[in-house]
């Protein structure tokens, strides 16, 4: 064995176990595309004046929904394209890390949207634990994506918790700002945030590729 | 040339298809028999005859269960498969690293 046949096997091994253990599909895509739904839904949310507790809560939930189907059908797509198998080792464990903040985010919504008799005041947290769960989860998948998602997982939990400091919820004023606005944050935070990651990485990833 | 790391390489972890299995299942805690065969694209026997080979060496061990009522078979390596896997490593590195010592 020579060392050339020492330095290939080096290179294989690397590769093999990056396969079993990284996330290799390209998330601009997914980044991108979730963030213009964001925005989308944000401007579209506060066009329509969705300010009832269940018009929010109903929207928004529906909107993570698609979000959730979308990025599925494009990792899925690119999964295909590459001839390898969608839920792969990695996939799985992106999702699983993914998975129980998402599930506790879908309750929180649904016991708002189905408990009934929730003020408005109450409603306008809902943005707030939305953000924190969301930057947890991905936070979580990030320790197997190697694209700064860890990153990005820590300004949704900041800007989450930053939040209820942000807008007066009341306590100052007595004056709750209506839910329409609320379609602004969530758009800015769940659109800007994903587009600006996306179009980071789409960069990053130029840059790499012309390398 | 120094050619004692050739001469300690493990003729068991060495064989390409081995190799391949050692390395995926040294970043994961475990894997399924399907997965392991389709990420590699071996056949059933190949991949089967590997890993009975790998299983006798006492380097992965064999977890089999029933998951939605089909039987599922999952692999993990062992405490001694670890440390093979990472003395084979560390040695191809020492011959990469005396070559190029040996060429500055």
């Amino acid at each position: 064995m020579d060392d050339a046949l020492a330095a290939e096997n080096l290179r294989v091994i690397r590769t093999l176990m990056e396969r079993s253990a990284v996330y290799r599909r390209a998330l601009a895509p997914v980044s991108l595309a979730t963030g213009g739904l964001g925005l989308a839904s944000g401007a579209v949310g506060w066009f329509l004046g969705l300010d009832t507790v269940a018009g929010f809560v109903g929207f928004w939930m529906a909107a993570a929904v698609i979000a959730s189907g979308m990025s599925l059908a494009i990792v899925r797509r690119q999964a295909l394209g590459d001839r390898e198998a969608f839920w792969s080792p990695p996939t799985r464990r992106v999702a699983e890390a993914l998975l129980p903040p998402l599930l506790v985010g879908l309750v929180c919504g649904s016991a708002v949207l189905l408990g009934g008799g929730a003020t408005q005041g109450l409603v306008w947290w809902l943005p707030a634990v939305w953000m924190v769960l969301y930057g947890c989860a991905i936070h979580a998948a990030g320790f197997f994506v190697p694209r700064g998602m860890r990153r990005l997982g820590w300004i949704f939990v900041g800007t989450g918790c930053a939040l209820p400091l942000l807008v007066d919820l009341g306590p100052f004023t007595g004056k709750i700002p209506p839910l329409s606005e609320a379609h602004l944050i969530m758009a800015a935070a769940f659109g800007g945030l994903h587009m600006a990651y996306g179009i980071y990485l789409s960069i990053t990833e130029q840059r790499k590729s012309a390398a | 040339m120094n050619p004692e790391p050739f001469l300690q390489l493990d003729r068991t972890i060495h064989e390409k298809g081995r190799l391949a299995i050692m390395s995926l299942l040294a970043a994961s805690p475990s894997l399924l028999y399907t997965e392991l065969r389709d990420t590699l694209r071996m056949t059933d026997g190949n991949a089967t005859a590997h890993l009975r080979t790998l299983h006798e060496a006492g380097y992965v061990a064999v977890t089999k269960s029933l998951e939605g009522g089909r039987s599922a078979t999952t692999y993990s390596l062992t405490e001694t498969g670890r440390t093979a896997f990472a003395g084979y490593v560390s040695l191809l590195e020492q011959i990469v690293a005396q070559t190029r010592r040996s060429d500055a």
